[in-house]
């Protein structure tokens, strides 16, 4: 392996500018954003330089102890090691590039903010957090990164920390992950029980010797790493924190919560894919489709254009997971992937449209904005194309790729699920498109919106190139090389012509799509109000608000978990206080009463009670 | 003369030499104060750096005979169990004595019970003599009770001290009875507890004996550290507590009740050791669960990290319970890690104090706007407190994680949702509450820490936290022989990862 070095400088510039920025530059925004765009962006040319160097097809590992307990079996050994193959490289092109991208946009897009400085800062250790799952070579490291990933999205999510909604959110996001991170952590602790060893190779190579004696154990460890997955990637019943993790900034909403942070669960899975078993992975799959299927009806009756986008991203990431559940991580990752850059894209392009109206977020408030925002509409336009997998954009490619699994993998219920999603995003994607973009304007704001500045469009440029072409860059290649043995390397217009291979599952993904875009078209064409909930009644009540699961949650868990540490606090401050310290009080109180007794003040009781003492002593002394 | 008795020695001299400084002399008291713990930091970090991880016996190593028909003598020596100890509680101590600004009446008293009660404790973690041991540690904790009472805040201020002086007195006895026991029974006729060990090698105390004495030093020692049920001193005396004094009794004065259990308990009662594991273990949940779910309710925030330091007490107390080397040593890990965090919460929350003059949750909030240096400081220790990776709680706590495993898997899984979600939850609420959402009108003259000097015990505080936690290896390098060291006498049976599935499970 070449340059060696050039790994964990990937690794820890970003760090590196965490601390300058906190110690050194906060007073100065300018200095600040730059520093932090200068990590992220040396990080991708050197990602580009190290893979120049050693190609895709390679696999190492750097190893570096981070704390080791005693002997080897038995004893507790944890690298701090980077794992270096297709996945990570692919992996940390997304995170470095699409980063980059995302970071370059906010230098735009938080011009005017007072905290810029801070903003910088997290963005910083986020891209480092979510390197260090990317590279880590052992589950403890990823668990430790995967923590990481999660307290830079609690502050990023919160950065507008004096809005009550937005602290809000930052917690909900917080805790909802943590109950993913404890299946996790003991899924992690399990593993480690059952096979000794951390380190991913190790593992693979032990269970490779040991499928057959762990059985349902197996199953269980695979579907407790599965939580954390849940938790990250926000699958169905941990889903409930991505949306409101809207509050944050717009580029954070891209870059975490769209492009990279959630789709660590799904990269994770794959990381750990040897794990799972054919049951876990059935598990998988179904929690993965419904979350799809959940998400997206969801989607339908959102106003707010981030939250539109927002549920489209759930459900795409309910695809991917449904994909690895496929026995597919190479279609999932390849998703995944496209999906990094038609998402961001898309988030960068809603934000470019909210600055635009000055901070208006209602897309009945917006209408009209093609003709107002020429750059960010064709790009949008070009991310709205790649969602709903209009050929030949990336989207259409790595969306035929899943149905293709399912249907290879013969389960159909999900294969049905995965068309019906396919129909239901476009038609809420072009919902959006339509009244956003179409249209008279529907507001003062929307009349006189302006284009964002030239540091906004380009990335939303660059962006739009991949998702345009992603499908048929080499990008299935690599993953290929990674999860399949010898797989096959396409060129450009084998990889462009694919699909055709496998007719039937694309004509059900492009019919999907028209039928979808036929909906839209005749509802939202033109239209100044939803005419949806006219038709559909009780239904669109249902999906605007989210099928009322926060409302649940926090009727049944919340209220359940309040009142056990409300139980707990009265124990505590009447039971065991009252009785301790009054067993204690009262024992005190009866020993000075007794001795009292003593104390009669009679000086005859006092000699008496000294002869006796005296006779005793001399009794030990002498009489024995 | 070991770098030990200077360690422990110069805090108390300059306690002698402040009773003579007149008392309107402030800045010279605040002067001497300061320099008396910062020397002796200094000293513990280039101890700690001289310190070979693994050497044969002990390091640093002074005796002195004093009464020798009992086998008393003065004896101080360092290995890795207390070294890194050592090197916290004198962080920790300068770090309380710059925070003691907020006193402003009888500084002088103030701080001479502040330094009896450094050099006390630091010789207490020193000592290889069960008489000093103990000796020292009671000098450290009546400090503790005076000061709550004369410079304790709050209405009920009174009450706090009286469960504190009580609870702490009755525990503290507990645990001498229990040595003296021990004294007796090993007939080794000698306090020095090198030679103890030594001897009990030779001739193990009778099971009878051990089943006897082990729960006198468990609740005793247990109830000086908050053992679940007998915690509730805890929260509510370091509520009233000066923060100084929460700082140095909550960071550094309670680790001496698992340091004895680690010290002595361990090696000279193996088998009792292994047959109250268990009931340790279900203790350990009492604190955890239960005291994580009290902490939810807190409505005061001091009360809230007192309660949230006492469930810490029972990840501490699991990984002694799991009598591997790993659980050991993540324990004593938790140990100095724990005393790093509870000092620095306790220095922000009384900044806070100082500045609102309530730490009543529902009369703060988004007190990040005007206090950026300090909100940002107690985000940080609100995320070590909840076992954030980077802090050197999380490295301490997956080591007890791990350790404990092997040997109580469904405990772990409690102690798990402990760490991870109940602590999630109120850290996070405690966050949202005081330093998110708008800020109150009233608050808008607060001020943050102005300089350098004042930002510097919080500072040096998260320093120590963020070494740790990047590197434990400066730390787990060094417990680890020693912790192997105190097992073999404890856990004959060498535990494997491995027996995990087979037949460990409980």
């Amino acid at each position: 392996m070449k340059y060696e070095y050039l790994p964990w400088l990937i690794l820890f510039l970003p760090l590196l500018s965490v601390a300058v920025i906190t110690l050194f530059t906060l007073r100065s925004k300018t200095v600040s954003s730059l520093i932090s765009i200068g990590a992220v962006a040396t990080g991708f040319v050197m990602t580009l330089l190290f893979i120049n160097a050693n190609g895709f097809q390679f696999s190492g590992e750097l190893p570096c102890n981070w704390l080791s307990i005693g002997e080897a079996p038995g004893g507790l050994q944890i690298d701090f090691g980077l794992k270096l193959d297709a996945l990570s490289m692919m992996m940390l092109l997304v995170v470095t590039g699409v980063g980059g991208a995302i970071h370059i946009y906010s230098f735009g897009y938080m011009h005017e903010d007072r905290s810029r400085a801070r903003f910088f800062a997290f963005m910083s250790l986020f891209t480092f957090s979510m390197l260090g799952i990317v590279l880590a070579n052992n589950f403890l490291m990823m668990f430790i990164f995967w923590e990481l990933v999660g307290v830079s999205s609690y502050l990023l999510i919160g950065f507008w920390f004096e809005k009550p909604s937005a602290g809000d959110a930052a917690k909900k996001a917080f805790i909802t992950n943590r109950l993913g991170d404890f299946g996790f952590l003991a899924g992690i602790l399990m593993v480690w029980g059952l096979l000794g060893s951390l380190n991913f190779g190790v593992l693979q190579t032990s269970l490779a010797a040991n499928t057959v004696t762990l059985g349902a154990s197996a199953t269980l460890a695979g579907l407790l790493v599965f939580c954390g997955a849940m938790g990250k990637s926000a699958q169905f019943p941990l889903h409930v924190w991505l949306p409101d993790a809207m509050e944050g900034p717009t580029p954070v909403s891209a870059l975490i919560h769209a492009a990279t942070m959630v789709a660590a669960g799904v990269y994770m899975l794959c990381r750990i894919f040897f794990l799972l078993n054919a049951d876990a992975l059935h598990a998988i799959a179904y929690i993965g489709g419904f979350t799809a299927l959940l998400a997206a009806l969801m989607a339908v009756q959102q106003n707010d254009i981030k939250r539109i986008i927002a549920y489209s991203t759930l459900s795409q990431l309910g695809y991917m997971v449904m994909t690895v559940g496929l026995n597919g991580p190479t279609p999932a990752m390849f998703h995944l992937t496209t999906h990094a850059f038609f998402k961001a894209l898309l988030f960068l392009g809603a934000g470019s449209v909210i600055i635009g109206m000055h901070h208006e977020q209602d897309i009945w408030q917006m209408g009209n904005l093609r003709k107002k925002m020429p750059v960010t509409f064709l790009t949008f336009t070009i991310g709205t194309l790649a969602l709903c997998g209009v050929p030949p954009f990336s989207g259409f490619y790595s969306k035929d790729a899943i149905l293709a699994q399912a249907l290879k993998q013969n389960n159909h219920l999900l294969f049905g699920v995965g068309v019906f999603v396919a129909a239901l995003t476009t038609f809420y994607t072009f919902r959006l498109f339509f009244v956003v973009f179409f249209g008279k304007e529907k507001s003062k704001a929307a009349a006189h919106a302006h284009e964002s500045p030239l540091v906004m469009t380009l990335p939303l440029i660059a962006l739009a190139a991949f998702a345009f072409a992603g499908g048929f860059i080499g990008i299935m290649n690599n993953y290929g090389s990674q999860f399949v043995a010898g797989h096959e390397q396409l060129s450009m217009a084998q990889q462009a012509s694919e699909p055709f291979k496998n007719i039937f599952p694309m004509v059900c993904g492009l019919g999907a799509v028209a039928v979808g875009l036929l909906l839209a078209f005749s509802l939202y064409k033109n239209a100044d109000t939803d005419p949806l909930p006219a038709k559909l009644g009780g239904l669109a009540t249902a999906m605007k608000n989210k099928f009322y699961f926060d409302e649940l949650y926090e009727a049944t868990f919340i209220r359940a978990h309040d009142f056990i540490a409300e139980v707990a606090d009265w124990m505590d401050r009447w039971i065991l206080e009252g009785a301790i310290i009054g067993t204690i009080r009262g024992g005190t109180d009866l020993g000075g009463r007794a001795l009292r007794l003593a104390q009669t003040g009679n000086l005859q009781t006092y000699a008496f009670l000294f002869v006796l003492g005296v006779a005793l002593v001399l009794y030990f002394v002498l009489g024995k | 003369m070991s770098i030990l008795t200077y360690i422990a020695g110069w805090p108390l001299l300059a306690a002698l030499l402040l009773a003579v400084v007149p008392r309107n002399y402030r800045v010279i008291l605040r002067a001497i104060a300061v320099l008396a713990t910062l020397i002796p930091a200094v000293l513990a970090v280039k101890m700690f750096a001289q310190f070979v991880p693994g050497a044969n016996g002990y390091q640093f190593e002074q005796q002195i005979p004093w009464v020798e028909s009992l086998g008393i003598s003065y004896h101080v020596g360092v290995d890795g169990l207390n070294v890194g100890l050592i090197l916290m509680g004198a962080i920790v101590a300068f770090a309380a004595a710059l925070c003691s600004w907020e006193i402003q009446t009888r500084e002088k008293e103030f701080y001479i019970l502040l330094l009896v009660m450094t050099g006390g404790i630091l010789g207490a973690f020193a000592s290889l003599d069960l008489f000093f041991f103990y000796f020292l540690h009671e000098l450290a904790l009546v400090p503790t009770f005076i000061m709550i009472g004369v410079w304790g805040r709050g209405e009920k201020k009174n009450y706090a001290t009286f469960q504190i002086t009580l609870y702490l007195s009755i525990g503290a006895l507990i645990a001498l009875i229990g040595l003296i026991a021990l004294y007796l029974q090993s007939g080794a006729n000698t306090f020095d507890i090198p030679k103890i060990i030594e001897h009990a090698k030779a001739n193990p105390l009778a099971a009878s004996a051990q089943n006897f004495i082990f729960p006198l030093l468990l609740f005793g020692f247990g109830i000086l550290v908050s053992l679940w049920p007998f915690h509730s001193w805890a929260p509510l005396g370091y509520g009233v507590a000066p923060s100084p004094t929460a700082m140095l009794h909550a960071g550094v004065l309670k680790k001496f009740g698992l340091y004895g259990l680690i010290r002595i308990a361990l090696p000279l009662l193996p088998q009792a050791a292994q047959s109250w594991a268990q009931v340790i273990a279900w203790l350990c949940v009492g604190n955890i669960l239960y005291v994580g779910w009290v902490a939810m309710r807190q409505r005061d925030l001091n009360l809230l990290v007192g309660n949230s330091s006492v469930a810490h007490m029972g990840f501490i107390f699991l990984g002694i319970a799991s009598l591997n080397i790993i659980g050991v040593t993540g324990a004593v890990l938790i140990m100095i890690a724990h005393g790093f965090l509870a000092a620095l919460t306790f220095a922000l929350s009384g900044y806070i104090y100082q500045q609102t003059g309530t730490l009543q949750i529902s009369e703060l909030g988004g007190l990040c706007r005007k206090l950026p240096f300090i909100g940002t400081a107690l985000l940080m220790a609100a995320m070590a407190g909840c076992g954030l990776p980077g802090f050197a709680n999380f490295a301490g706590e997956a080591t007890v994680f791990f350790g404990a495993w092997v040997k109580f898997p469904a405990i772990t899984i409690i102690a798990l949702w402990g760490a991870l979600v109940i602590g999630g939850v109120y850290m996070t609420r405690a966050i949202r509450n005081v330093l998110h959402g708008p800020l109150p009108e009233k608050w808008n003259s607060l001020a943050d820490a102005a300089n350098a000097w004042r930002k510097l015990p919080y500072a040096l505080l998260l320093a120590s936290l963020l070494i740790f936690g990047f590197a434990p290896k400066l730390l787990t390098d060094k417990i680890n022989p020693d912790a192997e060291k105190i097992l073999n006498q404890a856990a004959p049976i060498k535990l494997v990862a491995h027996t995990a599935t087979s037949g460990a499970r409980n």
